[in-house]
């Protein structure tokens, strides 16, 4: 197998009368379809569930659905609590509210960390870029037990405000890195030249650094809101009240133990993940390069 | 300490620093004992949060306890505790299968607790029933306890009578809220300027006299701990007093400060992550490390020193097949992680390879069909698969069908268990390898593969000195991430297999999670966990690092 692919790697345009080269070609091309069939297969069986009537599974392997239906998305959308609010609606709020909250902590309390941490040389740097590595790579489990204590001493838990204190703890850390390793790649003359023009650090970060890093800053924040939009274990540990729940544990719960409802949970499957995954092909080229950087350097 | 103040090398000393930057003597002083009294004020706040609370318990409770053996003697509860008697659960005349209760306040009559005839006025009902419900589940004839919703009410339970739990009524009673001691500002303050006084007088008398005051100033902030009886707390704030004292004497508080002033732009740039990451993550995670040494049970903490760690590494007693040991479970989580690496990068690499050629129709649609998987949040993916895996309905027992095989029992063996783990988490896991490839393999220049050619190498001996090198500088990162990932990976094992069969593929975070909240609340035992798994994470990055810079320098 190595040998064939090793050879395909580097082959320059192969000649089509060549008959050996065009059975490659076909073959190459056959074998992807067959992967990339595989790779979607879950996906449409999702989908499928999502317009086909019932709570269980159609018996069948196929991939599409014999009768169409929109009841499971008027289920979702229709859902309503113990005071008679809309569920889904709430959960969706929760999510934006804590989504969003932790964003802003993290974007706004790591960006002057991060330029400090790409510009200066200082006591601690190092230690401190290693801290806020390092804290990305703890077990859930390991900070998620004490915070439960705390919040619990607190009386946070069940309250989306405890949820976003928690969220930062690795909100922080991940801006710091991914906005760091954008300053590292922005120009430094310009600074220089604000410098001997008499500009003070706040102002050159204020006025110059931060209208350069926006495609920066737009990227870490998306990140950091996908992260907490899609974060579920600590969310079903801190929320007990089905008024403070987020999507994931909506979603999750709707596939209990007891009672499984699987079109309804393809419904919300579909729905919540929808824009993630837009947001996802928009940056997933930024993605790849900062965590990779990360971990080189580390 | 005044001896040693007089030798002579400890004069050169300050001479030596304190003629770079010469601070005025009252200035320092003050400057020293703002520090240390920060750190002290800090130590007290929490000693009284700590204090008052556990004052605040102890009232409450007594009062509910009171009230409900109160109301056993058929007594009158205690001005502004609420008493009741609940019945058992008894089966309804019309649905034998519906269990009521009823409630009986001390000074009215028997009346139906829950249910339809639920009264908007009677909000406390659900605790009085809640509580019932608990109490019977307990061995005990009495329970006690705060309420968790932070209103600072205690509920205490007793049986009315000395027999089977379950045919007794049970008395009830709840104490109003009730907020802890306000935080005695009048106090705090005239303690910091005693202190500050005291401090600034000794550092005008001279130089030893500087150092006894600042520890004297810093001891006086320990005055009010030691009136709330937190001995911890007292002997900390006087360990700093001295800590600072100490370190006026060898010149290290001057060189702290002049330091900062060097750096000050950069410190203040990372004092806010900072200051954020020392309370979400420093002050958490010392917690955590001190929770290991502690056992929990039903509310209250026992000091139990390294208990906890050695029923972890010696498995517990437990022999060493027993789903619960840690060494087992360890086992399972490191053929995990290997598993999911093995698979990731070979699956991830080989798609990289079929993709590179530039020639390929439609290179960019497969590219992002094949990444689909991680775009997809994770949790959702678990769930779909669990789903797939389902033994009734599932897609993977219809496809086996529909080629005439029988459909497998999932989640009944290890094996059948482990595997759709590892199969979720293989979907999940090989588009980041994928992407780290291809990446790599774009940096690869043609002219090696060309010039290989002519020197007449193979098609595998270009793939085995060419592209496997180019690869590894790349992979390697990715792996040591990727390794991380998958072996704190909760949400798969979690959701997927739950650990099924009995604990058998539980992980170790997942198995640390379970100790915390599916076993009977014992949080020590899951923060002893969570400190071995961090340090076998740390041991793993520390060599894991260094082995890949290794091979990479090779």
């Amino acid at each position: 197998m190595n040998r064939r692919l090793a050879r395909g790697a580097i082959a320059p345009r192969p000649r089509i009368h060549d008959t050996g080269r065009l059975a490659t070609i076909i073959a190459i091309h056959v074998a992807l379809i067959l992967l990339v069939a595989i790779v979607l297969y879950p996906v449409l069986l999702v989908c499928k569930k999502a317009f086909e009537p019932g709570r269980h599974f159609a018996l069948s392997a196929s991939p599409i659905p014999d009768h169409l239906t929109t009841d499971h998305f008027k289920d979702l959308f229709g859902a309503r609590g113990g005071h008679g609010e809309l569920l889904f609606l709430r959960h969706a709020l929760n999510s934006l509210i804590v989504a969003l909250s932790t964003t802003v902590v993290g974007v706004v309390l790591s960006c002057t960390a991060a330029y400090a941490l790409s510009r200066f040389r200082f006591p601690g740097r190092h230690a401190g870029l290693t801290t806020f590595l390092v804290v990305q790579m703890f077990p859930a489990t390991l900070l998620l037990l004490p915070l439960y204590v705390i919040l619990d001493k607190l009386g946070l838990l069940n309250s989306l405000a405890g949820l976003v204190l928690v969220y930062s703890t690795t909100a922080i850390p991940f801006c710091v890195w991914t906005l760091k390793g954008y300053f590292d790649t922005l120009p430094r003359e310009l600074e220089e030249a604000a410098r001997i023009d008499g500009a003070s650090t706040w102002m050159i970060f204020r006025k110059i650094i931060l209208p350069l890093a926006r495609p920066g800053l737009a990227v870490t924040a998306l990140f950091s809101f996908m992260t907490a939009w899609n974060e579920f274990i600590m969310a079903s540990t801190f929320m007990t009240d089905e008024s403070k729940y987020t999507l994931p544990v909506l979603i999750q719960s709707s596939v209990g133990q007891f009672s499984a409802d699987w079109g309804l949970f393809a419904a919300g499957a579909v729905v919540t993940s929808i824009p993630v995954m837009i947001a996802f092909y928009v940056l997933q080229k930024y993605l790849v390069g900062g965590l990779t950087a990360g971990a080189v350097k580390g | 300490m005044i001896g040693e103040s007089a030798t002579p090398p400890a004069r050169v000393n300050r001479a030596d620093s304190t003629s770079g930057t010469r601070v005025p003597v009252l200035q320092r002083q003050l400057r020293d004992f703002a520090v240390a009294a920060a750190i002290a004020l800090l130590i007290a706040t929490v000693a009284f949060v700590a204090v008052r609370n556990t004052e605040l318990r102890a009232r409450q409770t007594e009062l509910a306890m009171r009230t409900a053996e109160a109301l056993v003697d058929w007594r009158p509860p205690l001005p502004t505790v609420r008493g009741v008697f609940v019945s058992p659960a008894l089966p309804s005349k019309k649905h034998p299968m519906l269990r009521h209760r009823r409630i009986h306040d001390y000074d009215s009559a028997w009346r139906p607790l829950g249910g339809l005839s639920m009264d908007p006025t009677h909000t406390d009902d659900k605790l009085f029933y809640d509580a019932a419900t608990r109490f019977e589940q307990l061995p005990a004839l009495e329970m006690v306890e705060m309420m968790r919703d932070g209103s600072g009410r205690a509920i205490a339970a007793k049986a009315t009578c000395t027999g089977p739990k379950k045919n007794c009524n049970v008395a009830i009673a709840l104490t109003s809220p009730a907020s802890p001691a306000p935080f005695p500002w009048l106090v705090i303050i005239g303690v910091l300027g005693l202190g500050a006084a005291i401090a600034a007088a000794g550092a005008l008398i001279g130089n030893t006299a500087a150092r006894a005051g600042m520890f004297a100033g810093v001891a006086v902030l320990a005055v009010p701990t030691m009136l709330w009886h937190a001995w911890i707390a007292a002997t900390a704030i006087l360990v700093i007093g001295a800590a600072v004292a100490l370190a006026q004497r060898i010149q290290l508080t001057d060189r702290f400060a002049t330091g900062l002033s060097k750096n000050r732009a950069a410190l203040s740039f990372v004092a806010p992550a900072g200051a954020a990451m020392l309370v979400l993550v420093a002050v958490p995670f010392a917690i955590g490390i001190f929770m290991g040494f502690y056992d929990h049970h039903a509310g209250t903490w026992t000091f139990v020193g390294i208990d906890n760690f050695v029923e972890i590494l010696s498995g517990g007693g437990r022999p060493l097949d027993d789903a619960l040991n840690f060494w087992f479970i360890l086992g399972v989580t490191v053929l995990w992680t290997l598993c999911n690496i093995v698979l990731h990068v070979s699956i991830g690499v080989a798609l990289a390879l079929l993709l590179s050629r530039k020639w390929i129709a439609g290179r960019g649609i497969f590219r992002m069909l094949l990444i689909l998987p991680w775009a997809i949040p994770n949790y959702i993916t678990a769930l779909m698969w669990k789903g797939m895996f389902n033994g009734q309905y599932g897609a993977f027992n219809s496809i086996l069908r529909a080629v005439g095989l029988d459909g497998v029992d999932w989640f009944t063996s290890w094996a059948n268990s482990f595997a759709p783990n590892v199969a979720t988490n293989t979907w999940l896991g090989f588009p980041f390898m994928m992407i780290v490839a291809l990446g790599a393999l774009e940096t690869i220049p043609r002219e090696l593969y060309e010039a290989a050619s002519v020197d007449g190498a193979s098609s595998w001996q270009r793939f085995r000195h060419i592209t496997l090198p180019h690869l590894r500088p790349a992979l390697g990162p990715a792996v040591a991430l990727g390794s991380i990932w998958t072996f704190n990976m909760f949400n798969v094992i979690y959701l997927v297999s739950a650990g099924k069969p009995g604990n058998s593929t539980n992980i170790l975070v997942t198995d640390a999670y379970r100790w915390a909240f599916e076993r009977g609340e014992r949080y020590g035992m899951a923060a002893a966990y969570g400190t071995v798994i961090f340090l076998i994470l740390l041991l793993w990055t520390v060599f894991g690092t260094r082995m890949v810079r290794r091979k990479g320098d090779e």
